[in-house]
């Protein structure tokens, strides 16, 4: 599986996470710097980051607001489609959110998928979730979070 | 709007003119999995949103037909199923099945997998190279590696990507075009020779040291459990010759080298052990027995209810076995002169050898039946008559005192009679050690003729 990921920016991101508190307590915990977060860990972080609360980011996600909460405690795992939710809800450009599929172990958006181009457009506009969609369902493409779940 | 018009530029980079019209109008693509050496693997799902994989080969890159020929043929559980083609001048898409699960390399890093469970995964893995391997014309998957490997929710293995494989012929003489996985490919694959079943036996020894080690590469620092790392080093010969020409033959080596198996087999090699150690200590006691082996039985005397009828039962077999009268009077107290007499009477001893003895000291010799120069009136005890009695139906065995640790200066030949005495229940009933009676005398030397009557 190919990533396509972003040096700078993501260097960028993680300088601000090594800074928060919670990222600090993460690495106290676990003392090892090379190995990803989890998903839980890294969405908890972010949202600290943006000193929002978790479900401000699900609400914003459109995720629904049981399985939000336990996607942040790590109790869930998230499809794809869950993730590219999230980023909504973070409000992140196209590079974090090629960082958040990284840590959630889904394929990076890809410029030669279709709905992924449109996808990482309206993050790099910074759309709304509802935005997005509409984007999506106007060029006869699936929705986030209508198909089925696809991982891997 | 400008942002419509952005939009549109995107979606017109897209290009899906490449791919074959029909399946753009079945299937939507959804997730691109993997994009190299020509061919995309798209995660698409169909209008009813059901998942599948397809994978488009470029056409001026990848012949296709092998595969396709291999994919409609192939029908096993560990292998994705088969769902249809398309084909276009730019591009061949092959659509599977999509199985529902994580990939071995991830499934590894997640799960702390130990010895048993990596060798049931590759035992899987066996299985299904066993299908691909023994068909007629055999495939070779040739890109054995855990991102390539399903493991199902329910542990059951899938082997996806067909890209290289190929089917073998054997008129070929070397592959030309080298895919795979480098750190997974054996030599072979390198273009030195044609790539055979041994190409994924490779393969399946350097998973199998993944698996175990979390590292491709052979590294002498890593324990590995020593049965698998001989299967390890067997799979990846530099050689092809020198591998496991079979995956039967590494699923065999697998299933020997489970920790259970070879608990199993460390347990009957300990009972084997221990067997043969039993066998060596019975024949050991056996060969001690024959070595020192003794007639004598305990049971030769038999039980009483009372030490009167001992002494009357004894006093009955000496008076019927050898017809004397010696012993009649059985509550007399015995004198040197009765035993003499029953040594000359009843075992028909020398006069002179039993009354002789050596003037210079008292000593056991073979000259003289008794040590002492005792007067006949002398009052008898146990141990002389103990000694006597061994010594008139075996004088051998008085005159032996190997037996005899100490040599206190005490005769050694009676103490040898009196232990042998002892244990062969010569003394039974004769309880008192001085001034015996006649009657213990006629009991000693009943027991003695027993003992030996018996032992003979």
């Amino acid at each position: 599986m190919e990533n396509r990921t972003t040096p700078v920016t993501t260097q960028e991101l993680w300088a601000k996470l090594f800074l928060s508190p919670s990222v600090e307590e993460y690495l106290a915990e676990n003392g090892d710097a090379c190995s990803l977060p989890t998903f839980s860990e890294y969405i908890t972080a972010l949202a600290n980051l943006k000193g929002e609360k978790p479900v401000q980011i699900i609400k914003r996600g459109d995720i629904e607001a049981s399985y939000g909460h336990r996607l942040f405690t790590g109790a869930r795992t998230p499809s794809r489609d869950t993730v590219l939710q999230m980023a909504f809800g973070l409000e992140l450009g196209t590079d974090e959110t090629q960082q958040l599929l990284k840590v959630a172990h889904a394929s990076p958006l890809h410029p030669k998928v279709k709905r992924d181009a449109v996808i990482a457009f309206c993050l790099h506009r910074h759309y709304s979730l509802a935005e997005a969609q509409a984007a999506l369902f106007e060029n006869g493409l699936p929705v986030l979070g209508g198909a089925s779940r696809g991982k891997r | 709007m400008e942002r419509d018009e952005l939009l549109q530029a995107i979606l017109d980079s897209c290009n899906d003119e490449i791919y074959p019209m029909p399946f753009l109008s079945e299937y939507t693509i959804m997730e691109c999995l993997s994009d190299r050496n020509g061919i995309s693997t798209f995660l698409v799902a169909d209008r009813e949103g059901t998942s599948f994989v397809a994978k488009c080969y470029e056409n001026d890159v990848y012949t296709v037909s092998d595969s396709e020929e291999i994919r409609n043929s192939l029908s096993h559980d560990g292998l994705p199923k088969y769902r249809e083609s398309f084909r276009n001048e730019n591009m061949t898409v092959i659509v599977r099945e999509y199985i529902e699960g994580i990939p071995l390399s991830r499934y590894a890093a997640d799960n702390q997998l130990s010895e048993k469970e990596i060798i049931d995964f590759c035992v899987g893995l066996c299985d299904i190279l066993a299908y691909l391997h023994h068909r007629e014309a055999p495939v070779i998957h040739r890109d054995i590696k855990p991102q390539n490997i399903i493991v199902r929710p329910d542990k059951s293995l899938v082997l996806i990507d067909f890209d290289i494989a190929r089917i073998y012929r054997s008129e070929k003489d070397t592959d030309t075009v080298f895919f795979g996985t480098l750190a997974y490919a054996p030599p072979e694959q390198y273009g030195f020779s044609q790539t055979d079943a041994r190409t994924d036996i490779y393969s399946l020894g350097i998973l199998l040291r993944f698996l175990l080690t979390g590292s491709t590469r052979e590294n002498k620092n890593v324990k590995v459990y020593k049965p698998l790392a001989r299967i390890i080093e067997k799979c990846t010969a530099f050689s092809p010759k020198e591998r496991f020409s079979d995956v039967d033959q590494v699923k065999k080596a697998l299933l020997a080298a489970n920790p259970r198996t070879q608990r199993i087999r460390k347990i009957l090699m300990g009972v084997c052990v221990a067997g043969a150690a039993a066998l060596l200590v019975f024949a050991g006691v056996k060969i001690y027995q024959a070595v020192t082996w003794t007639p004598f039985s305990e049971d030769a005397i038999p039980a009483y209810a009372s030490d009167e009828e001992r002494v009357a039962d004894a006093v009955s077999l000496m008076k019927e076995k050898y017809g004397t009268t010696l012993f009649d009077d059985p509550g007399k107290t015995a004198t040197i002169g009765n035993l003499r007499a029953v040594l000359i009477e009843v075992y028909g001893l020398d006069r002179d050898y039993v009354y002789g003895f050596n003037e210079d000291r008292p000593q056991e010799s073979d000259e003289f039946f008794l040590p002492w120069g005792y007067d006949d009136d002398q009052l008898m005890d146990r141990d002389t008559c103990a000694y006597a009695a061994v010594k008139a139906y075996d004088p051998e065995r008085v005159a032996d005192w190997s037996s005899v640790k100490d040599d206190n200066g005490f005769y050694p030949g009676l103490r040898v009679a009196m232990a042998f005495a002892e244990e062969t229940g010569i003394l039974t009933g004769a309880n008192k050690p001085k001034d015996i009676t006649v009657g213990d005398m006629a009991l000693i030397f009943a027991n003695a003729d027993r003992v030996f009557s018996a032992a003979e």
